[in-house]
């Protein structure tokens, strides 16, 4: 059986209200958190073994704990609300049904940072999402939960909702922070890291809504607990897993870290492949994952196992393609967007992304030579690991896996002068 | 003191210290475009990028700090493959249009491509194209042309003082442009010019005016105002065609201002007096020096004001304090150059950066010679005033004395009154010294021949004692 935190309230309207939530025990964690101090709550979320639920999969109690105790200048949390990856919708759920939950880890995650003012970047195509945050903050504030005195502790928070302008960067943390700050959603240099520098220069936490909304639950039922649930070592509790694409029961999926396959994802519980057809490929991380063709899937779904497989889990979102889907229109697609989505900065993604996406282009139009193969490994092999941030790795890891493992296809497109599905 | 070590030397570093700024200072050559050691670090280019032993990744030179026993290869067969990469990624957009680009010959671009550059292309889609842009007086913008380090949009951020530029759109059709495309206002767009890597920013006035590998060099210093800016004349036969800043982290850093870049225009005016000439009735008339000199001595006769430019060196002062001494004992001897600006504690700065508002830049040196600034005040029967081209024009000098003689540089149309005009050299036609507002003293460098017949102003005495 497995434990459902996140998304305890799925799919009821109600429980994004503040009464229903505290009828069900929502705020409790709170309260114990402000008679803990902040170091032991960081030190139960390190037990815990919470890995944020963002992409990268970071232990989040060592991120809190990178932030210095003492700061000259203001400290900050940031839940990063982006949600940009395609193939991600994990976080609008939560939002949409458990605004509360995410809040009140945002309250105790500020109180262990010692942060008095927080933020919530979200992205702006989540309007809807971004007015129930901001109904469920105008409840928190009614009610003494966030303001000058939270729960009568002398606690002081502030929390604000941020809507972004649509870019995929600005869900990278720096770029994030930029955007914040009103300046243009670019990463920044790292180092110095968020954690010594970040929001307005201050020390800065960034979290994913995902992994804050974990928080409640490690708090009120001990990092012990949380940690048990995971079936893999250093991941602790439960992952929100979004199946996409060509599946009978397509949706949002909890179960405990690694306590899944990614085949008895597929087949046990999204119903298998619509219409019967067959699998032609899954991608199992958000778009920048590197695709995994139908004999890969029996992979735990946790961070390390699908790192071990030469992909990653990244976000969770999992993309399933069927047979009927020409490869080389997913990868063009995919590159388009990374493309299109580059912020133009740093010279690798910004030259190489739309470079890939051309070559592509023709060879999906049945213009492609013999040499794009090889063209396209080495462009994405010249952005891999050579940008300033992930993006370019998000962009190139895709082409690299697809011309690997769609070898056929792509020989197929280029011989015969136009796609074979048409 | 820490050490690392950088393709094999030991070397010593100051905690913080990032690895390109260690080569820099120890010969060691990283090739940047985005990195400007007065501009903040955005490691964008990655054209810096070097192999640190224990880090998986290639590391920026511009942005990674150095650590005790950090290992560092700058020219491993992996920078170099980066390297190569980036130069391909660099290139595929731009025109490579070298034959016609005022950049070419001082490019970086084109410098980094001969040396880590590959001799073909393996591009073969459409480039991305956009429409020049005039920025202003200064500044003339050629986008196909940019690499995207944006050292423009820091430098108007960090050093001019105000956000002009942006960059608009993202990825491949980000577009580096000033703000709603309005002109530039910064006093300093010339420097632009000068810190772009490509020839995307050029100085429209120097647009196609001469390929750069023709111009020879010539140190000197800037004689717009008392701030002494280091400056490179850039010559070609006896033509002044440009200046650009030296670095001098004393006084200007790495730049100068519009007005000290473009004021050497003067120099090859067509108003400039080259020859000398002499009052008949109402005209001036052009005539050699043997008489022209006559003419001068009969006219410092009675009671002589000397006007000594303070755009002059030191040692054109201390000659005329000399000649003044033997020739014309009774002389008063006064200098000027700025209106309003009397004396050297009236020299103030004009702006945050560089500017001053003495636009001579010697009037700190006049007063260590003794000299005192001219009110405007008194009567005398003649004046014998010096001028190098940068001390205001002294019109109405009638009022104050009958006859008028002068040796300098002097526009035809302001020589109301003048009974004799010897010419004289420019800056750029001399050496010599000068004192900047800080007391320092520095040398002009000679660029070019004194223009027509204008002469030296020792060369000039010695016509007058014959």
């Amino acid at each position: 059986m497995s434990e459902k935190i996140v998304s305890k309230f799925f799919y009821n309207k109600e429980a994004a209200k503040l009464d229903y939530y505290k009828k069900h025990g929502g705020y409790v964690a709170l309260k114990k958190a402000l008679s803990m101090k902040p170091d032991e709550i960081i030190a139960e979320v390190k037990k815990s073994n919470l890995r944020g639920r963002g992409g990268a999969g970071f232990p989040t109690g060592m991120k809190w704990s990178f932030i210095p105790k003492e700061s000259k200048v203001p400290k900050y949390l940031v839940c990063n609300a982006d949600e940009s990856e395609p193939g991600t919708f994990k976080d609008r759920a939560i939002m949409t049904y458990s605004p509360h939950m995410m809040i009140e880890g945002m309250i105790i995650g500020s109180y262990a940072v010692g942060a008095n003012a927080s933020y919530i970047y979200i992205r702006g195509e989540y309007v809807r999402e971004a007015e129930y945050l901001e109904e469920a903050l105008a409840e928190a504030y009614k009610d003494g939960l966030l303001g000058d005195n939270i729960m009568g502790s002398g606690f002081k928070l502030n929390m604000y909702v941020h809507r972004g302008a649509g870019a995929y960067i600005c869900g990278e943390e720096t770029g994030l922070l930029n955007s914040l700050e009103g300046k243009r959603g670019e990463p920044r240099v790292k180092p110095p890291f968020p954690a010594i520098k970040g929001a307005f220069g201050g020390p800065t936490v960034v979290n994913n809504v995902e992994t804050l909304a974990n928080i409640p639950a490690i708090i009120e039922k001990g990092g012990e607990w949380f940690a048990s649930l995971g079936k893999i070592p250093n991941s602790g509790g439960t992952r929100l897993y979004c199946v996409s694409g060509h599946v009978n029961k397509p949706g949002l999926y909890e179960f405990n870290c690694g306590a899944v396959t990614l085949r008895e994802l597929i087949y046990d519980h999204c119903g298998g492949i619509r219409n019967g057809n067959k699998l032609k490929a899954v991608i199992p991380g958000g778009s920048s994952a590197p695709v995994l063709l139908p004999h890969e899937l029996d992979i735990a779904l946790d961070v390390e196992p699908m790192m071990k497989a030469g992909t990653m889990l990244g976000s969770a979102g999992i993309i399933v393609i069927d047979e009927t889907w020409c490869a080389v229109k997913a990868i063009k697609r995919i590159t388009h967007f990374y493309a299109h989505e580059s912020c133009g900065q740093c010279t690798p993604c910004r030259e190489g992304c739309r470079w890939m996406e051309d070559v592509l282009h023709r060879i999906e139009d049945g213009h492609g030579k013999e040499s794009d193969m090889a063209l396209l490994l080495e462009v994405a092999d010249n952005i891999n690991g050579k940008t300033l941030c992930a993006l370019g790795d998000a962009a190139a890891g895709p082409v690299t896996s697809f011309v690997r493992k769609f070898k056929h296809e792509f020989e197929e497109h280029i011989k015969g002068g136009k796609c074979p599905n048409v | 003191m820490p050490k690392c070590i950088i393709d094999g030397k030991e070397l010593e570093f100051k905690p913080g210290e990032t690895i390109i700024q260690i080569a820099d200072r120890n010969g060691i050559d990283i090739p940047r475009f985005c990195y400007h050691p007065a501009l903040e670090v955005v490691a964008q280019c990655r054209m810096c990028a070097v192999e640190v032993e224990k880090m998986p990744k290639m590391q920026t030179a511009c942005s990674t700090p150095a650590g005790e026993g950090m290992i560092v290869h700058t020219a491993s067969p992996k920078v170099k493959a980066m390297r190569t990469s980036v130069m391909e990624f660099t290139l595929i957009n731009h025109p490579l249009d070298c034959p016609i680009c005022d950049e070419s010959g001082e490019c970086t671009l084109q410098d980094y491509s001969y040396a880590y550059g590959t001799p073909d292309s393996r591009y073969e889609e459409n480039r991305r194209t956009f429409i020049d842009l005039d920025m202003g007086p200064v500044i003339m913008k050629n986008m196909n042309r940019c690499i995207h380090c944006t050292r423009c949009i820091r430098f108007c951020d960090e050093v001019g003082g105000f956000r002009e530029m942006v960059a608009l759109k993202r990825g491949n059709s980000t577009e580096i442009t000033t703000v709603d495309g309005k002109p530039l206002e910064t006093d300093y767009a010339g420097n632009l010019a000068d810190i772009c890597p490509t020839g995307s920013l050029t100085l429209k006035d120097f647009r196609f005016k001469k390929r750069s590998w023709y111009l020879k060099k010539t140190k000197s210093v800037c004689e717009g105002c008392s701030q002494g800016c280091n400056i490179e004349l850039h010559q070609d036969g006896n033509t002044v065609l440009r200046t650009v800043p030296r670095e001098n982290m004393d006084i200007n850093k790495w730049w100068i201002c519009d007005e000290g870049r473009f004021s050497f225009h003067y120099i090859h005016s067509k108003s400039r007096v080259i020859a000398p000439a002499v009052r008949n009735n109402m005209q001036l008339e052009e005539t050699d020096w043997y008489s022209a000199a006559e003419e001068a001595k009969r006219h410092l006769t009675g009671k002589t004001l000397v006007l000594i430019g303070t755009d002059l060196t030191l040692e054109e002062m201390k000659s005329i304090q000399t000649f003044t001494s033997i020739k014309l004992k009774d002389a008063a001897l006064f200098h000027y150059g700025t209106p309003e600006i009397i004396k050297a504690s009236d020299d103030k700065e004009e702006d945050k950066i560089l500017r001053r508002t003495s636009k001579t830049s010697n009037l700190h040196g006049a007063e260590k010679l003794g000299l005192k600034g001219w009110d405007g005040s008194g009567k005398y029967d003649s004046i014998f005033i010096f001028r190098g081209g940068r001390a205001q024009m002294l019109t109405n000098l009638r009022k104050t004395a009958n006859h008028i003689v002068g040796w300098g540089v002097f526009n035809k149309e302001a020589l109301d009154g003048f009974d004799v005009v010897l010419p004289g050299v420019s800056f750029a036609e001399k050496t010599g010294t000068i004192v900047n507002w800080q007391g320092k003293e520095q040398k002009l460098g000679k660029s070019i021949n004194a223009l027509g017949d204008s002469k030296e102003l020792s060369e000039a005495f010695t016509f007058i004692n014959r």
